[in-house]
């Protein structure tokens, strides 16, 4: 009976989560302690904490060591902390603050629980940074209960509302159904490869010769797949987004789209490069189908929609489909697929902020969703107008707005790949840009060219944390589609599993 | 500032594609109220951008017009190799140079022409950063900085049509957008393609964007199959902005639609992006695959031009009509591209300078006939000749240039264009056209082109003759708004008008300086297929 | 342990989670679709304890008590909104639950 031997923990490695941690007890703390009227200190705490926990993250990257925890050289590490994990901290950090500045006067001025509210986006983003670092089939499925469970929460934030409710129990009963489906496929990998680190079980999976693996194996990692699928919208396993996206607040909506979707994707890849490098006979086709039925169908059906979150979900839907193409041809592409995709993931993310901010703007005057509502935006806000139509278009992807590249980044790892698959996804993503160009632009159309439908030309009045938010947003949308490099230098030294004896 | 330095800041070419886009930004941060300001800034940088054009005019060594001039060359996108490279050489100058005219004159005309619903800010601000766009395109040596330029003129090209445009904008518009749209994904698949296959003599992956590099290589390691779906992807991108039969329904809709201001610049500069394209990048940089295809985009060519005279006879609004004009003549520019030689290349160069000046005029007086009138229908107007007759003129001047008077600059662009077609390069070569040979193509394209001209002359004549001659119609008769050429016009057509004459009387302002550049780019053309 | 028990445990298994699964689809109850959840997550809780035991490893036990805190973390939530719907609409199943369109 070997002695219980308390494993080595790297504090510098473990910082951002701490501080998460940390400021997550203050909150409470304070919560406890500040009158039911007044909660507007939740909301600076909060900020400040996502900021302060970014210090750990660039002092972490500038050291530039890879450190791993809880296994060993040979074994591998259970939880790692490398360039990819640091800049989807990073990311994490900087749009959970961006959905906190979003939140601030929604939340305090319409009739919600302020304190709580920022309790639990602070401990999903928790768990979204855990998910960037974990390596384990364990840690993984921990970390993305932790990031769920608040959302399911937050998704039925205004409970008195019928709609919201609908929209909490939707994506709880379709979420949990997914990790359920996950959990059963990674039992299977766990009996199949006796080991739940993921460099094991990549390992174990390799002794399988092409053209000659068992069923069991695809199932299993067709399963764990497809949970993730779930979370990332892809069709056909999306039909939650709509609904939850409409229903639930907008903040919530902008944070569900951007930083869960942007979390499925990173235990995607984390899945996909680290754990299954060889299973690409199972892998490719399956994510082919998947990025071409997401984008395809997520666009057309936001060909008609009337409702802007809706449209915007619909998009995000598509978006989706564009950043699985890359994961298509990871095993001829490989690094520079998971490349596309983070970048994608960026941009998309400031982008996809940007536009929500500009709904929850807008929303304020108008108090309605409805696209047609943004008539005549352009006259009675007109930096309101311009900057919606600066997201949009980016999300369409019309330099130089950052969209472009992040489209490009995705056509190169298609079409670098050089195969006959990712020369025909490549050609839909074009084929599916200019459908989405269209809806885009229906938008923009209604705010610029329409009349406001009720000739009520009165200002909007922008309080300080959305214009920092609109601002925080737009500037990176402009920078990255003028100087691209300004991510490529970032997500350029991304690689994952060179530390991990793989 | 030094003209050859090769620094990013001290090159003048940088300046002149930025400093539209600076303008801009300074405008969006002034009032709106302030309409003054912002034409006289817009006037000011349009200006400022003209006379920094005019220092690299003076610069430009006309001797090696066939070597790029102030080139830059810095990093920009470092992950993927694409590189800040701008220069200029004979086959950009002429465009560039009529870019810069063509602006400036927008804006003077919009002094006292902001079409409904106003919003000279915004008007104003789209016109510059259009301007950037362009300038943009015609100096990138680089593909991905020229495919981020050419989207650039896409979104305030939109926006102009679908908020000061005609009753049908919207529609108009989004067609424009998407027709566009659909090209540049094609483009940059096929960009890409290149940037990949392209391999160096040693067989190592060239990874370049350099359009001098992917030239210099020409294409020789990719396979031939490969080649011509590569020229395939760029030629619809390019052939959709022309824009070439089959792909021109959007443009008698967006130019229709379009408001004046928003029409010249269409017809002037943006469809050049495309023909410029062809002669840039699809030719040089695939050589091979260009062979093969030339016969189907001659075809095309001369079938845009059959079709297009044929649309115009057909057409009763003014504007419309000048915009089949427009597919008719660019199907010139192309047969003369498609011919693969010297001369028909520079009759191409030519023919877009000339029909930028020509047709960007002729939508100037549509626009200000439309402005008088309040219609353009061609049966309703009339007696132009009487009730302005410096603008009757005018029209009259314009449509002899356009249907190709000898002396003016249409004929310049037309008549080698289809001499050319004579004697296309590697005259022996089978096409797929039948098995004939490229000869025997091209001389029936010859003749077919030639009889474009008589019809040209006919959709010409007509329209000369509907709206200026005769007495004005009863319900115009007496129209006080109907006054003859303002201050703003004179100063907004005069630089045209000159131009008309001047590159008609001497065609080798522009002659010298393309010839320079197209021979030795199309001897490797040659050289490449093995001499035909 | 033999190795035919633990194929039919791991049979058994299959059957709970496919029957959670079918449950969860069919059934338009929000109680009984919670109780279908626990079932597929009580089914791979038997999966990763057989597994464990076949494998000699401690893990799969492990796993269980991750997958038994979570699922309990889990049903509270569930729970939490399926009360918050029922004091609004008393007796409301899944396909009462439209007023957005999917």
């Amino acid at each position: 009976m070997l002695a219980f031997v308390a494993p080595s923990i790297d504090y510098h490695a473990f910082a951002p989560e701490l501080i998460v941690v940390a400021i997550l007890a203050i909150l409470v703390l304070v919560d406890c302690f500040t009158s039911d009227y007044d909660k507007s200190s939740q909301s600076s705490v909060a900020g400040f904490g996502l900021l302060l926990a970014l210090i750990p993250v660039v002092t972490l990257a500038m050291d530039g060591t890879v450190r791993g925890m809880f296994g060993s050289p040979e074994s591998g590490y259970a939880y790692v902390v490398d360039t990819y994990s640091l800049i989807l901290k990073a990311l994490f950090l900087v749009s959970g603050y961006v959905v906190v500045l979003l939140s601030q006067t929604y939340i305090a001025e319409g009739d919600y629980w302020e304190g709580e509210y920022y309790q639990l986006l602070l401990a999903s983003i928790l768990g979204m940074m855990v998910m960037a670092s974990a390596r384990d089939l364990v840690s993984i499925f921990v970390a993305l209960e932790l990031l769920s469970i608040p959302a399911y929460m937050l998704a039925a934030w205004r409970k008195r509302d019928l709609k919201s409710d609908e929209a909490g129990i939707k994506y709880y009963l379709m979420g949990v159904f997914a990790s359920a489906v996950m959990l059963y496929g990674m039992s299977l990998i766990y009996g199949i490869t006796g080991s739940t680190l993921l460099t094991e079980v990549a390992a174990n999976l390799r002794q399988f010769p092409a053209g000659q693996v068992p069923p069991i194996v695809v199932l299993a990692v067709v399963f764990v797949l497809v949970g993730f699928g779930f979370k990332v919208s892809a069709v056909p396993f999306h039909t939650w987004a709509p609904d939850t996206y409409e229903g639930a607040p907008t903040p919530v909506t902008a944070f569900l789209a951007v930083a869960s979707k942007a979390a499925g994707f990173v235990a995607l890849m984390t899945l996909v490069f680290v754990a299954f490098p060889g299973n690409t006979s199972t892998i490719e086709p399956l994510m082919f189908a998947l990025s071409a039925a997401t984008m395809t169908v997520g666009n057309l059906i936001a060909l008609r929609q009337t409702n802007i979150v809706r449209l915007l979900a619909y998009s995000g839907v598509a978006q989706a489909g564009y950043m699985l193409a890359p994961l298509a041809v990871y095993g001829v592409s490989g690094t520079v697929g998971l490349q596309a995709i983070i970048a994608y993931l960026l941009i998309y993310a400031a982008m996809n902020l940007g536009a929500f901010a500009v709904v929850i703007t807008a929303a304020r005057k108008t108090r309605s969703g409805e696209i047609s509502s943004f008539g005549g935006l352009i006259q009675y806000a007109p930096s309101l107008a311009v900057l919606m139509c600066l997201f949009l278009f980016s999300l369409a992807g019309i330099p130089p707005l950052g969209g472009w590249f992040a489209k490009f980044a995705v056509f190169r790892a298609l079409v670098g790949a050089e195969t006959g698959w990712g020369y025909a996804l490549a050609v839909l993503v074009g084929i599916n840009s200019v459908i989405a160009l269209f809806y885009y632009a229906r938008v923009a159309k209604t705010m610029v060219m329409d009349p406001a439908p009720d000739g009520d030309l009165s200002p909007v009045r922008v309080p300080f944390s959305l214009r920092a938010a609109l601002v925080i947003t737009a500037m990176v949308t402009v920078a990255v589609g003028v100087l691209p490099g300004l991510v490529g230098h970032f997500t350029d030294s991304v690689t994952i599993g060179a530390a991990l004896g793989s | 500032m030094d003209f050859n330095s090769g620094q990013f800041w001290s090159s003048p070419i940088t300046y002149a594609v930025f400093l539209p886009a600076v303008g801009a930004l300074v405008m969006l941060l002034i009032p709106r109220q302030q309409e003054m300001t912002h034409k006289v800034l817009a006037l000011i940088t349009s200006l400022v951008t003209l006379g920094i054009g005019i220092y690299i005019l003076t610069q430009f060594d006309y001797s090696a017009g066939s070597r790029l001039q102030g080139v830059v060359d810095t990093n920009w996108i470092d992950a993927i190799n694409a590189r800040y490279i701008v220069g200029l050489d004979g086959i950009s100058l002429p465009l560039f140079a009529l870019t810069l005219l063509v602006v400036p004159l927008c804006v003077i005309y919009s002094m006292d022409h902001i079409p409904a619903p106003g919003n000279a800010k915004a008007f104003l601000i789209l016109i510059l950063v259009l301007e950037t766009g362009m300038l943009g395109s015609f100096v990138a040596i680089d593909l991905v900085l020229f495919f981020v330029f050419f989207e650039v003129v896409l979104l305030p090209m939109y926006f102009l049509i679908g908020v000061w445009g005609g009753e049908q904008r919207q529609y108009a518009s989004i067609k424009f957008f998407l027709y566009t749209l659909f090209g540049s994904a094609l483009m940059i698949v096929a960009f890409l393609a290149l940037y990949f296959l392209t391999k160096n003599p040693d067989g190592s992956a060239a990874q370049t964007f350099d359009i001098r590099q992917l030239q210099a290589l020409s294409g020789s390691s990719i396979g031939r199959t490969t080649q011509l779906l590569i020229f395939g992807g760029m030629f619809v991108g390019f052939g959709i902005k022309v824009p070439m039969f089959p792909f021109h329904t959007w443009l008698p809709d967006a130019h229709t639609q379009a408001p004046t201001v928003g029409s010249v610049i269409l017809a002037a500069v943006l469809l050049k992006l495309g023909t410029y394209g062809f002669v840039r990048i699809a030719i040089p940089v695939l050589p091979e695959a260009a062979q093969s295809w030339a016969p189907i985009i001659g075809l095309l060519a001369v079938i845009g031009i059959i079709y297009g005279a044929l649309c115009c006879l057909a057409q009763t609004d003014m504007k419309r009509l000048i915009a089949f004009s427009s597919v008719a003549h660019m199907g010139y520019v192309m047969l003369g591209i498609a011919t693969l030689t010297p001369f028909g290349i520079n009759a191409a160069i030519f023919g877009m300078v000339a029909h930028g000046l020509i047709t960007g005029m002729l939508f100037f007086l549509a626009g200000s006939t439309k402005e008088r009138y309040h219609t353009l229908e061609i049966r309703r107007l009339g007696g132009l000749l009487k009730s302005a007759p410096r603008m009757g003129w005018i029209l009259g001047f314009c449509s002899m240039a356009s249907l190709g008077l000898p002396g003016l600059a249409g004929f310049w662009g037309e008549f080698p264009a289809i001499l050319s077609s004579y004697n296309p390069a590697n005259p022996t070569r089978a096409t797929v056209l039948f098995g004939w040979s490229n000869e025997v193509v091209f001389r029936i394209f010859m003749v077919l082109a030639a009889i474009g001209t008589v019809l040209a002359a006919g959709y010409l004549l007509y329209l000369y003759q509907r709206v200026a001659f005769g007495e004005p119609k009863e319900e115009f008769a007496d129209d006080p708004h109907i006054h003859d050429v303002n201050a703003f016009e004179w100063v907004s057509w005069v630089p045209l008008l000159v131009g008309i004459v001047l590159l008609g009387v001497y065609p080798n302002i522009v002659f010298s300086v393309t010839n320079e550049t197209v021979a030795p780019a199309v001897q490797q053309i040659a050289a490449a297929v093995g001499g035909g | 342990m033999g190795n035919d028990v633990n194929i039919g445990y791991l049979t058994l298994s299959a059957i709970l989670f496919g029957v959670g699964a079918i449950g969860l689809l069919v059934r338009r109850n929000a109680l009984v679709m919670l109780m279908c959840i626990e079932l597929m997550l009580n089914a791979v809780n038997l999966t990763f304890v057989t597994f464990g035991s076949m494998l000699n490893d401690i893990t799969g036990q492990v796993v269980v008590f991750f997958v038994l805190v979570v699922a309990a973390a889990e049903v509270v939530v569930g729970l939490g909104i399926i009360v918050a719907v029922a004091r609004r609409r008393p007796g409301a199943t899944a396909d009462d639950l439209r007023v957005l369109r999917g």
